[in-house]
This record gives C-alpha cells, sequence and structure tokens, in this order.
C-alpha cells in the first residue's frame, strides 16, 4: 500500500505542478508580489515621485500667520510620527490670480490665502485643481486652526511662560484596570487592522487553492472514468489518503513560492533601493515587533508561533479531507463547485472577522467563533496577539480541530468509498448518510 | 480458475444481479451477454471488487479477490476510462505502476503493443487529440499491459472500424491460448459466437441461459433450413411446425419449431425444381438471444 501510496502522491503532484495554470498563477502570482514590494519604483520609473513633496504656496495677508502655520505643520508631524513632511510650505507674495497660474502649472500645487478677520481674528481659502487626498486635507485643516489659535494667544497678551504651558503636551496617565491588557494593545489593535489582513491573505488563499485542486483532480478521473481502472487497483482509503497529502504538499510548495517571491521582491528593492527599505519598511516592520514584544507577548511566542502553525496544518489537513469526500459525491466541477461554496463562505466570513478582529472587544461570540473549525485558524491568532484569548483558547482551538479532522476519516472514509464510483447527483445527501451509517 | 457462485447484488430494493454463477477456466472466453441494465456492468465491478455482492462468493484461484492479487487482472470498461489530458506514454507509466509495474518494464511492453497496433506515432500525443478508435486502442493497451491472467472485456470493440476489430480479436485469441481467462460483454452477438465457448446471457439480473455455446444451441429447439431451388412456398407455409419463410438474395430461410418437421419440408422441397441446397443449420446465437431476451420481457 505504501509504495503505491507514494506513487499516487508523487503522480498526484507532478500533474498539478506540470499543469499550465499553476505555471500561469505563479507567474501572475511572482510578478504581482514583486510590483507590489516595488510599487514605488515603479511608479518611478514611469515618472511619478513617490517621495515628492506636496508644494503648498502661503499667500499671508496676515504678515505674521506664514511662520506659524509652518511650525504647526511641523508639530503635526512629530505628532504623527513621520519621519518626513509630506508638504513643502513656499510663501508666496504675489496676488490670489497669479497663485492659480501656479496650479495650471503643476496640477499638483496647492494654494493658502490667509486673510486678517477682526471678528475672528483669521480665516483661510485653500485652492486646488482637484479634490484633495483626505489626509493631507485634514492635516492641512488642523495646522491653520492651530494656527489661528496661536495666533490669538499671542494677541491675548499672555505671558510666555504661560504660552509654553499651553504649547507643552497633556500629560495624560493612562490606567487599565484589565491586569491582562496593556495601553499598548491600542496600538496593536490599528496594527492587527493594517497588517494582519496582508499576513493571512496568503493562508486564505491557499485553503481555496487546496480544496480546487482535490476537487479537480478527483472529479477529473471520475469524469473520465478513470476511477475505475485506479479504484480497481489501489483501495479507496489509499487513494484518498493520496489525494489528501498531494494536496498539503501542493500547499506547502505553493506557500515556499509564495515566500520566494517576497523574498525575490525584498532583493530587488535593495538593489534597486537599499535606502529606503532600511528607512521606510524596515521601520514599519519594527514598529510593529517592537509593539508585538511590548505588548507582553514576546515571551509567550515560543508557544504561539508552533500551536498556531499547527493550528494552520491541522486546518489545511481538514479542508483537504472535507474537499475530498465532496469531490466523491460530485460526478463533476460544476456540482463540486456547488457543494463546496458554504465551506469556502465560512472561510471568507473567518477572513473578515479576523480582519476586524478588534472591533469585537471582549464579545464572548467572537470567541466562541475562534473555536469554529475552518474559522479558528485564521481568527485565534489574531485574537491571540490582541490579546483576546489565551493560549488555552488556541489549544481548545487545536483539539476540536483534531476531533473533526478524527470525524472526516472516520466517516469521510466512508462516504469516500461509496461516492467515488457514484455517478449519479440524484439523492446525494441521502446517500452520504446512508454512507455514514454504513459498517 | 475465477468461480463466481450465486452472486446476488442489490442496489437499495433494486436488484442487479440475482443468483449468478458461472466458472471461467485458464485459456477459456467467456460471454456475459444481457442487453442495457442486464447487471453485465455489476458483475464486472464485483469481480473486481469494486463494489461487494449482497450475497454468494467470487475466487480468484480459490482465494477472494482484493488488492494483492489486481496486479493479475487486466481490466478494460465499457466506458472510456483514460485521463485524457495525459499523454498516451504518461497514462500507461500511470496505469503500469498501479499494476506493480516498474517503467522499464512499461515502457518496453508499450513499444511492443504501439508497434503491434501501428500507432507508435501517438505515443507522446496526449489522448483527448486522438480519435474514438485510437483512444479504444491505448484502453485496449493498458488492460493488457501486464499480461493479465484474467482480463476483463466490457464491450471492447466499440468505435472500431471492421480492420481494427479482427486486430483486437487476434489479440484476445492469443492471450487466451496463452493461458488467461478471458470475459467478454458484447451486444454484438457475431464476435461473441467468434471467440465464446462458454456463456451466460444476463436479463434484468437474471440467468436466462448459460453453458457452453454447443450446448445452448443443441438445446435449443429451433432450428433453420437454408434452401437454394424453386420450391412451393405456400405448401411449406402450410406445414405443421413451420414458424416463417424468410427469403435471401438466392435462398429461402425457413425456421421450424424441432428436428421433427425438417422431414416435412424435405418431402416438399424434394418436388420441387433445381434444388441445389438443402441444409439445416443451428440458430444464430443472436437469434438464441433475442429469442429468450424477448420471452423473458413478456413474462
Amino acid at each position: 500500500m505504501k509504495s503505491k501510496l507514494n506513487y499516487l502522491i508523487g503522480i498526484s503532484l507532478k500533474r498539478k505542478i506540470k499543469s499550465k495554470w499553476f505555471v500561469i498563477v505563479n507567474i501572475i502570482l511572482a510578478i504581482a508580489i514583486v510590483g507590489i514590494i516595488n510599487i514605488d519604483s515603479i511608479i518611478n520609473f514611469f515618472g511619478g515621485d513617490f517621495s515628492q513633496k506636496q508644494s503648498i504656496y502661503v499667500i499671508d495677508n496676515t504678515n505674521e500667520a506664514y511662520d506659524i502655520l509652518n511650525t504647526q505643520l511641523g508639530s503635526i508631524d512629530t505628532l504623527l510620527e513621520s519621519d518626513e513632511s509630506s508638504f513643502e510650505l513656499k510663501k508666496y507674495d504675489s496676488s490670489e490670480e497669479d497663485a492659480k497660474k501656479l496650479i495650471e502649472e503643476n496640477k499638483k500645487n496647492i494654494v493658502v490665502v490667509l486673510y486678517s478677520d477682526e471678528e475672528n481674528i483669521m480665516s483661510a481659502k485653500i485652492i486646488s485643481q482637484n479634490t484633495m487626498d483626505m489626509i493631507n486635507y485634514q492635516t492641512l485643516v488642523t495646522a491653520i486652526n492651530n494656527t489661528k489659535i496661536s495666533l490669538a494667544i499671542q494677541k491675548s497678551n499672555i505671558p510666555l511662560e504661560e504660552i509654553n504651558k499651553i504649547y507643552s503636551n497633556t500629560d495624560i496617565k493612562r490606567e487599565i484596570l484589565n491586569e491582562d491588557a496593556s495601553s499598548d494593545d491600542e496600538n496593536m489593535q490599528m496594527i492587527m487592522t493594517t497588517v494582519f489582513p496582508i499576513i493571512i491573505l496568503p493562508f486564505f488563499m491557499l485553503s481555496i487553492f487546496l480544496v480546487q485542486m482535490i476537487g479537480a483532480e478527483v472529479n477529473d478521473e471520475k469524469t473520465t472514468r478513470g476511477m475505475e481502472i485506479i479504484i480497481s487497483n489501489v483501495s479507496p482509503k489509499t487513494h484518498f489518503f493520496a489525494k489528501v497529502f498531494a494536496g498539503n504538499f501542493f500547499v506547502l510548495i505553493q506557500g515556499l513560492l509564495l515566500i520566494l517571491f517576497a523574498a525575490l521582491g525584498f532583493f530587488i528593492r535593495y538593489i534597486t533601493g537599499g535606502n529606503s527599505i532600511v528607512n521606510g519598511l524596515g521601520a514599519e516592520v519594527g514598529n510593529i515587533v517592537n509593539s508585538i514584544l511590548s505588548s507582553g507577548i514576546g515571551d509567550k511566542l515560543i508557544y504561539i508561533i508552533p500551536l498556531t502553525l499547527l493550528l494552520m496544518i491541522m486546518t489545511f489537513v481538514g479542508y483537504s479531507l472535507l474537499a475530498g469526500v465532496l469531490a466523491s459525491m460530485t460526478t463533476n466541477t460544476e456540482d463540486f463547485q456547488h457543494v463546496q461554496t458554504p465551506i469556502m463562505i465560512i472561510s471568507l466570513v473567518g477572513y473578515y472577522l479576523a480582519t476586524m478582529s478588534g472591533v469585537f472587544k471582549g464579545a464572548i461570540f467572537i470567541k466562541i467563533l475562534s473555536y469554529v473549525p475552518f474559522i479558528s485558524a485564521i481568527l485565534s491568532p489574531s485574537l491571540l496577539v490582541l490579546g483576546e484569548i489565551g493560549i488555552v483558547d488556541i489549544i481548545i482551538s487545536l483539539v476540536i480541530m483534531f476531533i473533526t479532522n478524527v470525524l472526516f476519516v472516520k466517516y469521510g472514509l466512508k462516504i469516500y468509498k461509496a461516492g467515488i464510483l457514484n455517478y449519479s447527483s440524484k439523492g446525494l445527501w441521502k446517500k452520504m448518510l446512508k454512507a455514514m451509517k454504513s459498517k | 480458475m475465477l468461480k463466481v457462485e450465486h452472486v446476488t447484488k442489490y442496489y437499495d430494493d433494486f436488484l442487479a444481479v440475482d443468483d449468478l454463477s458461472f466458472e471461467v477456466k485458464p485459456g477459456e472466453i467467456f460471454g456475459l451477454l444481457g442487453v442495457n441494465g442486464a447487471g453485465k456492468t455489476t458483475t464486472f465491478r464485483m469481480i473486481m471488487g469494486l463494489i461487494d455482492a449482497n450475497s454468494g462468493s467470487i475466487t480468484l484461484d480459490g482465494k477472494k479477490i482484493g488488492y494483492d492479487v489486481t496486479d493479475k487482472i487486466g481490466f478494460l470498461t465499457e466506458e472510456r476510462s483514460l485521463l485524457t489530458k495525459m499523454t498516451v506514454k504518461e497514462q500507461c507509466l500511470f496505469y503500469g505502476n498501479l499494476k506493480g509495474m516498474d517503467n522499464e518494464t512499461i515502457l518496453a511492453r508499450l513499444d511492443e503493443l504501439l508497434k503491434r497496433f501501428e500507432i507508435t506515432e501517438y505515443k507522446d500525443k496526449k489522448i483527448k487529440e486522438l480519435s474514438k478508435g485510437n483512444q479504444q486502442k491505448i484502453q485496449f493497451i493498458t488492460a493488457i499491459l501486464n499480461n493479465p491472467k484474467l482480463l476483463i472485456l466490457d464491450e471492447p470493440f466499440s468505435g472500431l472500424d471492421p480492420f481494427n476489430v479482427e486486430l483486437f480479436k487476434k489479440i484476445i485469441i492469443e492471450m487466451s491460448e496463452k493461458g488467461s481467462m478471458i470475459i467478454f460483454s458484447s451486444h454484438r452477438m457475431e464476435h461473441v459466437e467468434l471467440f465464446c465457448k462458454k456463456l451466460v446471457i444476463l436479463v434484468k439480473g437474471k440467468t436466462v441461459i448459460s453453458g457452453y455455446l454447443s450446448d445452448i444451441k443443441e438445446k435449443y429447439r429451433k432450428k433453420n433450413i437454408l434452401i437454394k431451388g424453386d420450391v412451393d412456398i405456400d405448401k411449406i407455409k402450410q406445414i405443421d411446425g413451420v414458424i416463417s419463410i424468410e427469403k435471401r438474395a438466392t435462398e429461402l430461410e425457413v425456421k421450424i419449431k424441432d428436428m421433427s418437421v425438417a422431414d416435412d419440408v424435405f418431402k416438399v422441397v424434394s418436388k420441387g425444381k433445381n434444388i441445389s441446397k438443402f441444409e439445416i443449420v443451428e440458430p444464430s446465437l443472436n437469434e438464441i438471444f433475442i429469442s429468450k431476451v424477448g420471452e423473458t420481457y413478456e413474462k
């Protein structure tokens, strides 16, 4: 049995890896991943400039607000922990009409006109060719408002000492009554919302590849009736496990290829823009790692990483077992697409729940959902990093997933044996139940 | 020896095969006949161990057929059981390996068979690119790749031209002469008649005829008389026991209910002119099949 099992695994993998679609999909993935990692270089190559600052021409009719506005924009950048300001402020001593010509010359230019206003101290006008980026607009509006406050303070004859006190940052002490939580969790939530979807996307993608691969292969063998010859030479059990192993090896190879494409992307980035990888992305990664470590989870990573990986592997095994069972009962790829849709929807729900995991803070239902097979592999790690669940919960998810897989093997094999030579889609669920009840 | 003993198979409440028994000895070609839905494919699947019988037993050389003996069996299914995206070589390597053969032996045997079937140029072609007839040849090659001890052929001549039918027949007979047991199913009775010494005719899962072909024909009481010459057809029609008279290009075929009627027919024919032929012949298997199947359906 062992040698025929190995042979079937090998032939299954070979058929998949040698197929045109595998090559095409991986070429597209490689281009996409390398491209995304080097998107700034690509834009620069085609004439764009990521590092180009937005020029803001300021017509200061108050004769005192320009310097304050410049300082305020700098303060906002400091507050946002931004290494470089995205604006370049230029004082413009000419008319508003002339300034509009600057916009005609470069459509990205922005003109800010500051007016003295006896009633409201200061008013302003922002002129641009098109609508502005929301964050840039809000930053500029905040800086103008702060400039107005500064002017008001200056005009109120408040002593310098008091002015410094007003401008100094408020001393905010943070106290969280939940001993398990820390203030760093608040930063983590933001990071998880933005970074985690990117990390779990490959898992989600690979699970779809896995289900599709097994379904397509079993159905190909069934529709061509090659299954009759295969099953007359190897037992359905051997055939079933061959598909499961081949599917998981395929996922492993595809996963390694994704890592390889990402490494290639970073290597190209290193060659074409070594500095920006250190200052830009390196700093971002550093921030995330620091946030994770400062949340106190660092000590537990030695348990979390293997447990999460184990949960993911067991979920892949679960997907492959289920895909094999469902494929055995269907007679063509179209039927298989129908029966596997609910599983894909459950997985998709898990993906969205994981991306929004920070929103459901403390909700019991999200904790319960993190135990649900297929959802658990995506949802549990995000909740664990956010401190919503503990290692015990991951172990519970693992146990539930293990039991699910055992049940899939026990009852799934019976269904597989009955279904693999079934060529009728009539009474599908009835046949499944009957097979499960058989000895 | 393949022994099928009192095998019965139900699909839920539907009786697919009812108390079927037969034996196939080494070197024998056995015919399993029946119209669509008679239970032939179910019987083949039970022999191959793909499905279990509800009762009865199937043994090969005294042992139950399991995955330990399937390497000695060749199976050609009624429908094409080829993975059409594979090339001929890949397909044969795949099925050959499943039979426990090594790649070197498979490729040597494949070259030999491709040459025999005069299709060596298709070795690296994808199966889906081949014609229906050539696909059937490849399917046949995959079934006999391992020189099986037991060869099951479900409608092997499907999609073949007369030239290739002859080629298949030749190879099947050669294999039988080398000692292979061959079970054969076909809708074409003339093919079965040429090959099979023994046969079973199934109707709705039930055995309506079973045994050696010669015995079956012997037991079948109705005979045919072939007559060439000018005879009084009306007088022959009036003879008690004459079932029908059919005019052929140069002769008459008179069907009689049994041998006792032949004397009365001869008396009338002897009074005719230019008589050059009076021959009593056994009915064809096709005639027996239609007669028996018709009788069973009427019941």
